[in-house]
């Protein structure tokens, strides 16, 4: 079996903190408008009028949950096969990787990505992604977001074995369907769990995602 | 754009050594003289340096760095990696393998931006005078929309002391308001101060608390430790957001409790971050009405409660531990017709407070109000855990006690897994003295202030304004305040409710002082800003928790032109004739090497303590050439050891004898282990309580803990309450601590910016009501101000609640008077209740939409004091 | 709408354009070959076939407006296996080739008739390879507006169209060229002239009803994830939308009819000639904003 690292995500116990991406923002010295790893926080529920008075209100099923997003290091990574110049590859860990003086800054792969993984930098005309930290791992070390997490709800290791340890569930909202690029990525799904495509809820940030 | 902000961009997005950092960022600060056009060409020509002097990558040094905010956080571990004099990277606790038992102390985005803080390009680089200021006072209607004008060091210290002479001369020693920090010691040696008072983050905790038995929430919990909290079977969280409020290992403590089984419901108007990961059941509440919803739920508890079939209420508890619940448990000289009891029952005013009676107050349906009762009954094991918020509220000075008195009835104090009490700060889901502790640092006191007038929060603004403020029960006052000394680096004009009347007595005095970091709201009122450090340029730092102590060391030496607080201070005091000596009493070196040297932590029998720091000959020897005076010592881990490693956290394990279990000796033998108030016993019933808020001089309460109607609460909303119509004012707004900022600190920090909008909350219906979507500015007015901010629409928000995080920088336009930034004490108002706290969760509001236009905070320009303000 | 999405829009209409105009001048080519022989069909269409040239060269040099790195430019065709942007380039760069081998071949007279329209069915070919590949690129999962058969549909639509009517305008210009060269000359092309617009007229008027089949089709086909597309088009760019259908219908309909009118009565040369410049016109500017609403109405499938 071909070797995959991927990222375990513990859905029930994110609180939607950001020290991930401010984490990975300080390691990789994002500028503004380029984060590589985002909290997306989905829910949905209702109001209800009480049936006896008028001056109550009855919440009806409100629920809220985060997803902590990356790059998925896709096993069928659609940015790599949109990337004109092979600028993106896939490495035999999995790891995709961009090589900055390959790309020509087409953003054909940011159209490409449904998990909004390459980003733009504008200001050097070219694209931008997560790099699974590959420099701290080739020191031994985790991926900054990794360590950075207060709740313990990132974790990374081969893929195989984190489905084992965690099972396979890949597509909770608000991400899409897995079968699109076939995320390396391990979701211990929240209590209020939604799958992809068939949520009842939406997006809850308040900042542009 | 203009120049300064894309020189700002550029700035923010180059890597640089501390040369060109410094030579770049001077090159902005030396535009301060400049009148307003623009940027000159020295400046422009300065953008191309970086890309020239860009350093080969080197390697660098992890450094323990200072996280010294106030932000109610766990005190994580931060590291700056400094390379070249520059901080590259920040990383958190990685001292040791992480586990529950043993966590790693992570810190947060605001913590993980701090070096965006100390280096951010908005830093105040040299001492600075607005333009048209005078003795005298200058124009002062022009404060915060003056210019700037940069000036030396010696003219900005003989200016503020040559003022501190005259004004003191003129108008008295009281005519000076200081707040905060080391100025206070140079002002207490010549002359005195007015001082200001009452409590802030704690609400009604911070007094009350103790006076009736129960802890404030820091320096005395009454909640049990973490390892505990996984005996409960329920935890109920009332209005407390810990994810939110507490970032660090709080949640990471509730959620080994969740694992370990526990329930959790929460109580709040919000549908919380917290909420989100760890409630099993939600209940929206009205802000500001907490006490009614306890009060009905008590009256459930008695009605409901049959000591053989149906035990809910832990008599042998009340009888034995508390005074004050039934006419036979009165203290001694009371009118036994005053209990709690026979007012809840309705006995002594003819007004049951049953769970209908409460839930027409609370918004909760009374089912559901009978039914917590219940669960929270004495056989199950629970933990009754409130946050400040609730306190935080106008007239709430009775709902400690009576957050108390529930805690008591149901029995939840002083056993595994029962507890009631105030989780939050430093101490959220972890209760207990400290395992480790710092020395005192050894600094002489400057001796007592010769000025006794001291001004509450709450009156602050208005004293200086109308020259009167209230100093007691029917003791009001005259007062000539013409100097404010802000000599801290919050923002104290930001952050007291009533900021409106707060910018018009800045406006009013002869002459404002601010220390600062950053053109913070203090400093853009001010007449003269002084350049500060941070504590990343400062010798050192400790700061710790309950199971940690961290040493962090200087990362940075002091940029531009900044100088420590007590430096200032010390030459203030030369140019007022004070020695300087006295107060600069001993260098920061020996501070922190005292703390060290003094620190303590408790042995494995729970008992005992020891040293925590070995000091070997070598230490003393090498710490003698730097001046610091310390002699050899044994303790726990070498002093090479405690820098490196940046701190020490006790190892705990469930079994361990370092657990926590509050009042459990008192519940046991009360009469032996009486605890600390009058009677020895939790006070029900206080006259001590009463009689300490009656001597503020506003409001009165009654002994136990009676439903007092919040000002600007729930009921506010209605011009007529009986009826049921609505006021001006419909909505009641809720100010939050916000993920952006430690109260105001980090507020200007970009990429914190863009991560948190600074959004305005509102329900869909009542955002339906008003036209408002998402994306939509709303106009926000409160009886006190107004400020716009992009709408939220959230289902997370009960109906008639809005929420809004406090902190931000107001950006008022003098014109429409309208705050942009959406500052909440714009609109919180200044009214003295009780016992002088500050009522920030009671604010009524009105929200319309709004028809112009507001760009994102993150694009808007940073303060840099290059023209104007 | 930036300047990044402008330059493609410039980028696909002008190369598809030239595609269509290649493909028309082909069959044009060849049917006046076969009716009036070799030198009419030459100086019919000659000179428009070195109008193409330019076109596409424009085009491609707006494609470089959108990449934020153009120096890497000649990279973008390293990725033929699996990258429909690289084969897009490839075609496109191919064609240009094709295209100016040919053209080159024909100005001068280059080897045979029949090896000359060999080339050219080959150039023709690999048009249509750019056009499909063009279509391709927006082919993908993630972007439900454009992940519909219309997209190949329309984009091919566009070419024919675009490449009819820009012949019409070309061969009307390419006749006042001959006639102010050497007046009275022109009688025979003055005929072929008439027939040729007035058999684009047809296909303008036969295209026009194919697209006005596929407009609605696009937005019939936009459910599901592309529904917010949908919406945007008959919502807050109904405007753009309905503007868009009224320039097409105006240029291909109304004045086809009138094309095809002045161009069956012998005389009305000038009136003839206005309506062609004026119908091309109409039409490239309804194609522009149906591109223009192509691209913003799309939206992303998952995160953005």
């Amino acid at each position: 079996m071909a070797k995959q690292l991927a990222f375990h995500f513990d859905a029930s116990a994110c609180n939607g903190c950001k020290a991930c991406q401010i984490a990975c923002k300080d390691k990789n010295d994002l500028p503004l408008g380029i984060n590589w790893r985002r909290v997306a926080q989905y829910g949905g529920g209702g109001w209800l009028p009480h049936p006896t008075r008028p001056d109550l209100v009855v919440a009806n099923n409100i629920y809220a949950y985060s997803m902590s997003v990356a790059c998925m290091h896709c096993e069928n990574p659609a940015c790599v096969q949109a990337c004109p110049t092979n600028a993106l590859t896939k490495r035999a860990d999995g790891v995709v990787l961009i090589n900055q003086d390959q790309c020509v800054g087409c953003r054909y792969c940011e159209w490409a990505c449904p998990y909004g993984a390459p980003q733009f930098n504008e200001a050097k005309g070219v694209m931008t992604k997560c790099t699974f930290c590959e420099d701290l791992l080739a020191q031994g070390q985790n991926p900054a977001c990794v360590d950075s997490c207060p709740a313990r709800a990132l974790a990374y290791g081969e893929l195989s074995e984190l489905r084992a340890k965690y099972g396979t569930e890949n597509a909770i909202e608000p991400l899409p369907a897995a079968n699109l690029t076939a995320p390396a990525l391990v979701i211990t799904p929240h209590r209020h769990a939604q799958a992809s495509s068939k949520g009842t809820g939406h997006l809850l940030n308040g900042e542009e995602l | 754009m203009s120049d300064q902000d894309i020189l700002t961009q550029t700035l923010n997005a180059t890597p640089m050594t501390r040369r060109s950092f410094l030579k770049w960022s001077a090159a902005i600060g030396g535009t301060v003289a400049l009148a307003s056009g623009g940027l000159d060409v020295g400046l422009k020509s300065a953008q191309a340096a970086p890309a020239a002097e860009a350093a080969p990558a080197k390697t660098g040094k992890w450094v323990t760095a200072a996280c010294w905010h106030n932000c109610g956080g766990h005190r994580c571990l931060n590291k700056a990696y400094v390379v070249d004099g520059v901080v590259v990277r920040q990383k958190t606790d990685d001292t040791h393998p992480d586990s529950p038992d043993f966590p790693q102390n992570r810190g947060c985005s605001r913590g993980r931006s701090q070096r965006h803080q100390t280096f951010g390009v908005d830093r105040i680089k040299y001492p600075m005078k607005r333009k048209n200021w005078e003795p005298g006072g200058g124009k002062k209607e022009l404060r915060g929309k003056d210019e700037w004008v940069r000036i030396s060091w010696d003219e900005a210290l003989t200016l503020v002391a040559n003022e501190i002479i005259r004004i003191q001369g003129k108008y008295g020693p009281g005519s000076i308001v200081s707040m905060g920090s080391e100025m206070n010691r140079t002002l207490t040696l010549f002359g005195g101060y007015t001082d200001v008072w009452g409590s802030t983050s704690w609400g009604t905790w911070l007094d009350s608390g103790p006076i009736l038995g129960l802890g404030d929430g820091l320096t005395i919990t009454s909640h049990n430790d973490r390892l505990d909290m996984r005996n409960s079977q329920l935890i109920v969280i009332w209005g407390e957001n810990p994810a939110w409020s507490t970032q660090g290992n709080a949640m990471y403590f509730f959620q080994a409790a969740k694992k370990a089984g526990a329930k959790f419901i929460f109580v709040d108007p919000l549908y919380n971050d917290s909420a989100s990961i760890l409630a099993d059941e939600w209940i929206p509440i009205r802000p500001a009405t907490d006490h009614a919803m306890l009060l009905g739920m008590a009256h459930t508890l008695l009605v409901e409660d049959d000591p053989k079939t149906n035990p809910l209420i832990d008599w042998d508890f009340l009888n034995r531990c508390t005074v004050g619940f039934d006419k036979d448990h009165m203290p001694q000289g009371v009118d036994p017709k005053e209990n709690f009891k026979d007012y809840v029952m309705g006995v002594t005013d003819g007004v049951p407070k049953t769970a209908e009676w409460a839930s027409e107050i609370c918004g909760i349906d009374p089912q559901r109000i009978r039914q917590l009762a219940r669960e929270i009954g004495m056989n199950t094991r629970a933990a009754l855990l409130t946050g400040w918020s609730v306190a935080r509220v106008n007239n709430a000075d009775a709902w400690p006690q009576m957050f108390m008195t529930l805690g008591c009835m149901t029995g939840h104090i002083g056993k595994p897994g029962h507890s009631t009490g105030v989780s939050c700060w430093e101490k959220a889901a972890n209760g207990g003295p400290n395992l480790v502790d710092a020395g005192g640092t050894g600094l002489p006191s400057a001796g007592t202030n010769p000025v006794k007038s001291r001004l509450n929060n709450n009156e602050l603004w208005d004293a200086i304004i109308k020259g009167k403020y209230t100093a007691g029960y029917k003791d009001v006052k005259d007062i000539n305040i013409q100097m404010i000394y802000h000599g801290g680096t919050g923002s104290a004009l930001n952050q007291k409710v009533g900021m409106m009347k707060g910018i018009q007595a800045h406006r009013k005095v002869e002459l404002v002082v601010s220390h600062s970091h950053f053109l913070t709201s203090n400093s853009k009122y001010a007449d003269i800003v002084l350049p500060v450090t941070t504590q990343w340029e400062r010798w050192g730092y400790i700061k710790g928790n309950r199971e940690v102590l961290i040493w962090a060391s200087q990362v940075t030496p002091p940029l531009y032109e900044a100088k420590d607080d007590i430096w200032i201070a010390a030459e203030i005091a030369k140019r007022l004739g004070v020695d300087p000596r006295k107060v600069d009493a001993l260098p920061l070196a020996q501070q922190v090497m005292n703390q060290i040297k003094g620190a303590m932590v408790t042995k494995d029998d729970g008992k005992t303590r020891e040293p925590l720091v070995t000091i070997t000959p070598d230490d003393v020897k090498g710490l003698a050439e730097q001046g610091v005076k310390v002699e050899a010592q044994t303790g726990r881990i070498t002093l090479t050891e405690f820098r490196e490693v940046g701190q020490y956290q006790v190892a705990r394990k469930p079994g361990d004898k370092l657990g926590f279990i509050a009042f459990e000796a008192f519940r046991q033998d009360p009469a032996k282990n009486p605890i600390k108030t009058a009677t020895g016993k939790f006070e029900i019933y206080s006259k001590a309580h009463a009689e300490f808020v009656k001597s503020k001089g506003w409001t009165e309460i009654a002994p136990i803990p009676t439903y007092n109607k919040a000002i600007e609460g729930y009921e506010d909303t209605f011009s007529d309450w009986k009826k049921k119509i609505k006021g001006e004012f419909p909505l009641q707004l809720v100010t939050i601590h916000y993920r952006r900022r430690s109260h105001s600190i980090f507020d200007n920090i970009p990429q914190l910016r863009e991560v948190y909008p600074q959004e305005f909350m509102i329900n869909p219906a009542d955002a339906a009501a008003r036209g408002l979507q998402n994306g939509d500015i709303a106009l926000i007015r409160s009886r006190h101000g107004k400020v716009i901010r992009p709408v939220f629409v959230t289902e997370r928000l009960m109906p008639g609640t809005v929420m809004l995080g406090e902190g931000a920088w107001a950006e008022l336009d003098d014109a429409t008077g309208i705050d942009k930034a959406g500052a909440t004490n714009i609109l919180n108002g200044a009214i003295p209740t009780g016992q002088g706290h500050q009522g920030w969760n009671s604010c009524n509001v009105q929200v319309e939409k709004y028809n112009g236009t507001l760009e994102p905070d993150v694009k808007w320009t940073q303060r840099i004091p290059v023209k104007g303000a | 709408m930036n300047v990044r999405e402008w330059a493609l829009i410039t980028f696909t209409i002008l190369a598809q354009m030239s595609v269509g105009s290649f493909i028309v001048l082909g069959v044009v080519h060849y049917f006046v070959g076969k009716k009036s022989g070799e030198k009419q069909a030459d100086e019919l269409s000659d000179r428009a076939l070195l109008a193409i040239g330019p076109v596409l060269a424009l085009g491609m040099a707006a494609s470089l407006l959108h990449l934020g790195n153009p120096l890497n430019a000649y990279k973008a065709v390293t990725n033929l296996g699996t990258s429909w942007l690289s084969r897009e380039i490839f075609f496109g760069v191919l064609f240009a080739v094709a295209g100016a081998v040919f053209a080159v071949m024909q100005w001068k007279k280059i080897a045979t008739f029949q090896i000359r329209n060999l080339v050219a069915i080959l150039a023709a070919v690999i048009g249509v390879a750019l056009v499909y590949s063009m279509a391709m690129v927006y082919m993908m999962p993630t972007r439900p507006g454009w992940n519909l058969v219309t997209t190949p549909l329309a984009f091919f639509t566009t070419t024919l169209l675009l490449g009819v009517l820009a012949m019409g305008a070309a061969f009307v210009a390419n006749y006042w060229y001959v006639q102010s060269k050497n007046p009275g000359c022109a009688s025979e092309q003055c005929v072929l002239l008439r027939d040729s617009l007035r058999w684009f007229a047809v296909a303008s008027i036969v295209l026009l009803g194919f697209q006005f089949v596929l407009l609605p089709l696009w937005v019939a086909l936009m459910a599901g994830p592309a529904t917010a597309s949908a919406a945007m088009l008959v919502g807050e760019f109904g405007g753009v939308f309905a503007l868009r259908l009224a320039f097409v219908f105006l240029g291909a309909g109304v004045l086809g009819i009138f094309l095809f009118r002045a161009a069956s009565s012998p005389g009305q040369e000038k009136v003839m000639g206005t309506v062609a410049y004026l119908a091309f016109a109409l039409v490239l500017v309804g194609e522009v904003l149906g591109r223009f609403l192509f691209y913003a109405t799309a939206t992303h499938f998952g995160l953005q």
